[in-house]
């Protein structure tokens, strides 16, 4: 076997200076750069998300309301207790804002380790199963909106709204309000895919 | 600057050794499992999730077709309640054939992109392209199978504060049907965060 040989230059000064120089955020391979920034991105989508789910809770929480006058055949009460969907409702938001306090130290775990891949696939199984919880919620809690407001004449179902105004204005709000946590979920889920591709 | 130089000693390129070796793997592994290391057990992953997919297709369709012909007629008549029950009498069950409908088609038009990660395995776009529209389905999906479930809730107990008479008493059959599309729905949404989770699971670096 014929051995070859090649010279190569070597500077003799090294980049000390150079490196002096270096930003602080800064990571040495170029792929962690755009990483680190959507698990900033992560994080920011994670604290709007538990606004809006713990706004959701609480809205559904206290909407409550007493009319002031009494009627013969219907309650002059109405509360989010009156109805189980809601009381699920209520307990799943609260759920899903718990969790996503949780996760925020995971989050920031992604940011300071960019390349990291296990506490990614964690978030993206946890923010997978919290996304289907929050949605079911939310649209349960819809579809029982959507017949306190219309009814049903099929099945005599009467529309409560039009007594309970003020309880059927912070449902509908509350369940507004998990839907825009629903889609926070959606986006979070979908970067966490994008950040653990290889490349 | 004084520049140094250093010398490196480069082996002469063993293209002898390469070419048996190349041989001895073609020969041994040219099925349709072989693979580069890293390769093999995304390659089996994606078998799993196209063997997922085509379940969820069947259980989809079920969902939807059952729900879609859940009617009952009563045999005889009440003053207060109609004697006929389908799906469409409820905005959110036509709501849940639609979108079971349509998640339905969406896993038909995703099986070309499985196939093509199987074959694949190390390619990253069509992953993430089912990654971010399973995603989306599940969310649909959820939120059909969610809202009908309250639906089918109230139909079987009803709810005295507001006054809403429990139908299913009357309805037997409309309620068994409609509460067993609620069923196979929430089992697709199972099959779904399946699939996300492997999805992801398949597109990570080592």
């Amino acid at each position: 076997m014929k051995n070859e040989s090649t010279i190569i230059d070597v500077p003799a000064e090294s980049s000390s200076a150079m490196k002096g120089k270096a930003p602080l955020i800064g990571v040495a391979s170029g792929s962690g750069g755009y990483k680190r920034g959507l698990s900033i991105f992560d994080f920011l989508l994670r604290l709007a998300a538990i606004i809006a789910a713990s706004v959701a809770a609480g809205t559904m929480f206290t909407s409550d309301e007493t009319l002031p006058f009494f009627t013969q055949f219907l309650q002059f009460e109405a509360g989010y207790d009156d109805l189980p969907t809601y009381q699920f409702f209520v307990i799943a938001m609260s759920i899903v804002s718990g969790y996503l306090v949780l996760s925020l130290p995971i989050s920031v775990v992604t940011i300071v380790r960019p390349l990291a891949t296990a506490p990614r696939l964690l978030l993206l199984v946890l923010d997978t199963a919290a996304l289907a919880f929050n949605m079911a919620a939310a649209s349960s809690a819809a579809a029982i909106s959507y017949l306190a407001h219309n009814g049903n004449q099929n099945t005599n179902w009467l529309p409560i709204c039009q007594q309970f105004g003020d309880f059927c204005l912070k449902s509908s709000g509350a369940v507004v309000s998990s839907f825009v946590a629903v889609v926070f979920f959606t986006i979070l889920v979908v970067l966490s895919g994008v950040a653990l591709k290889r490349h | 600057m004084a520049k140094e130089s250093t010398t490196i000693d480069v082996g002469e390129p063993s293209t002898v050794t390469k070419s048996s070796s190349h041989v001895a793997v073609d020969e041994k592994k040219k099925g349709f499992v072989a693979a580069a290391a890293g390769g093999g057990y995304k390659r089996g992953l994606t078998i799993f999730d196209f063997l997922l997919r085509l379940a969820a297709i069947g259980i989809t369709i079920g969902a939807s077709s059952v729900m879609f012909t859940a009617e009952e007629t009563l045999p005889f008549f009440t003053q207060f309640l109609q004697f006929q029950a389908g799906y469409d009498d409820f905005p959110t069950f036509q709501f849940f054939v639609i979108s079971i409908a349509i998640v339905a088609s969406y896993l038909v038009l995703s099986l070309p992109f499985s196939i093509v990660s199987i074959v694949r395995p190390l390619a990253v776009v069509p992953r993430l392209i089912l990654l971010i529209s399973d995603t989306v389905v599940l969310t649909l999906t959820t939120a059909a199978a969610a809202a009908a479930a309250a639906i089918v809730y109230l139909a079987h107990n009803g709810n005295a504060n507001t006054n809403w008479l429990p139908i299913c008493q009357q309805f037997g059959d409309f309620c068994q049907a409609t509460s067993t599309a609620v069923v196979a729905a929430s089992i697709s949404v199972v099959f779904f965060v399946l699939l996300i989770v492997i999805s992801a699971i398949a597109l990570k670096r080592h």
